[in-house]
């Protein structure tokens, strides 16, 4: 395993040996390094269609291709901690790798990482979306 | 000024934060996003997850009544505690998890009005603290029946032309707001609304800071504009059921209506489901031909 492999295997192995109350507080350490939008972002997002529709809380992202390279841009309200903290893992392990990898993520992190259970049907339903619309947007980049 | 038809179930934040290590009151916070809790609660408050905790994981359905009365005991919460809910998103959840403790009978159920938003404005404190109260001794009461509309209720309700009202929003309503792309299994099929179903979305129930709007203003809506009668069988739903919960809520103990049900079906079972009448479009029902 190299580069994004490696980095999600580590975060996953993290989760998985937490307590239900822990994982959420891990989600929260990560929610809380989601660095702030970008200032050059702020005006594209009152232009772009950035919002995820799919989600009922503010989130903007954009998946970008940088080079060869993948860069998770977002801003997520602060009432929605688990969407910012997920988010913040994608980021954290596909950003400056190469958007191959991102493709490899697997689509069963949340059952992985032992979140599925934790956050029930509906919500990890919302995050798999999340993923899938950063997997796609990479793959058109 | 008029108050609510039944003022005593809605209580301040000053009202929790007096009661907070009062041992016949027990604090349930109620979230769209449960980290939040996690995040920092009302001291001494647990919490209680409508997916996690207050949905069948197996039937599409609530928990029945045995894993309801361990939920309770769990919490704390005996048949005489005053439970008082509250939560993000002015206080959604909380009506839900408020309708799903009436739906099993409890007496004493109150929501902190403004819920997270209004606690956090009126600057007070929140805790991280792990919350295990002493166990309660709980016995539920069978489902009541007269707060829960069933699907073919909700058609025999349609058909005879009683009220009934869509609190999603103008998009959703009128069948416009379809495309989930990522969603292949949570959408409905078909998009628009039951027929003859009133449109009021469920913001116009709340203020800014979350709390409920006054009596004055409520009555001017619903029964003023909309011509609502208090005694009226009616009907409220939404997608899942939970921005209708709220509705419920505000008709039943702000306004006083006498006979009101929750559809928590809603439109994922609604507009999902084979044969059933849909209407397009801004208006009410489809116009005669």
């Amino acid at each position: 395993m190299s580069g994004a492999d490696a980095r999600l295997a580590a975060i996953i192995g993290e989760f998985a040996d937490l307590d239900s109350r822990e994982k959420l507080e891990l989600l929260l350490d990560f929610a809380a390094g989601l660095p702030p939008l970008p200032p050059e972002y702020e005006g594209r997002k009152r232009v772009e269609d950035r919002r995820v529709h799919e989600c009922q809380t503010p989130v903007f992202l954009w998946a970008e291709r940088r080079g060869e390279t993948a860069m998770l841009v977002a801003e997520v309200a602060p009432e929605a901690p688990t969407v910012k903290g997920f988010v913040a893992i994608l980021a954290d392990a596909i950003n400056g790798r190469p958007v191959s990898e991102a493709a490899a993520i697997p689509d069963d992190i949340l059952e992985r990482m032992g979140l599925a259970d934790v956050l029930g049907i509906l919500r990890a339903r919302g995050l798999r979306a999340i993923l899938a619309r950063v997997k796609r947007e990479l793959a058109a980049a | 000024m008029p108050d609510y038809a039944h003022p005593d179930v809605l209580v301040s934040t000053a009202w929790v934060a007096e009661h907070l290590t009062d041992p016949t009151v027990r604090i349930v916070e109620s979230d769209e996003d449960r980290a939040l809790y996690t995040q920092g609660h009302i001291p001494g408050a647990v919490e209680i997850d409508w997916q996690v905790d207050l949905q069948n994981q197996v039937v599409r359905d609530y928990i029945d009544r045995t894993a309801f009365e361990r939920l309770c005991a769990d919490r704390g919460i005996s048949n005489d505690t005053t439970v008082v809910f509250y939560g993000d998103k002015n206080n959604w959840w909380a009506c839900y998890a408020f309708w799903v403790f009436k739906l099993y009978g409890h007496r004493d159920c109150r929501v902190m009005n403004g819920g997270r938003k209004r606690w956090d404005l009126d600057g007070r404190a929140w805790s991280n603290d792990r919350v295990t109260p002493p166990r309660g001794h709980y016995t539920a009461a069978e489902q009541d029946g007269s707060i829960r509309a069933l699907r073919d209720e909700v058609l025999k309700h349609q058909r005879a032309g009683k009220p009934l009202l869509d609190v999603r929003s103008p998009e959703e309503y009128r069948g416009e707001r379809m495309h989930m792309p990522d969603y292949p299994n949570e959408g409905a099929v078909r998009g628009g609304h039951i027929p003859g179903a009133r449109n009021v979305p469920w913001p116009m129930n709340c203020n800014e800071d979350g709390t409920f709007k006054s009596a004055k203003e409520l009555e001017k809506l619903y029964v003023k504009e909309l011509q609502m009668k208090r005694r009226s069988p009616t009907v409220a739903y939404c997608r899942i059921g939970e921005r209708s919960s709220l509705t419920w809520f505000v008709l039943k103990y702000l306004l006083g209506f006498g006979n009101v049900k929750n559809y928590d079906g809603s439109w994922l079972e609604w507009g999902n489901s084979v044969g059933m009448p849909i209407v397009k479009g801004d208006a009410p029902s489809q116009p005669s031909p």
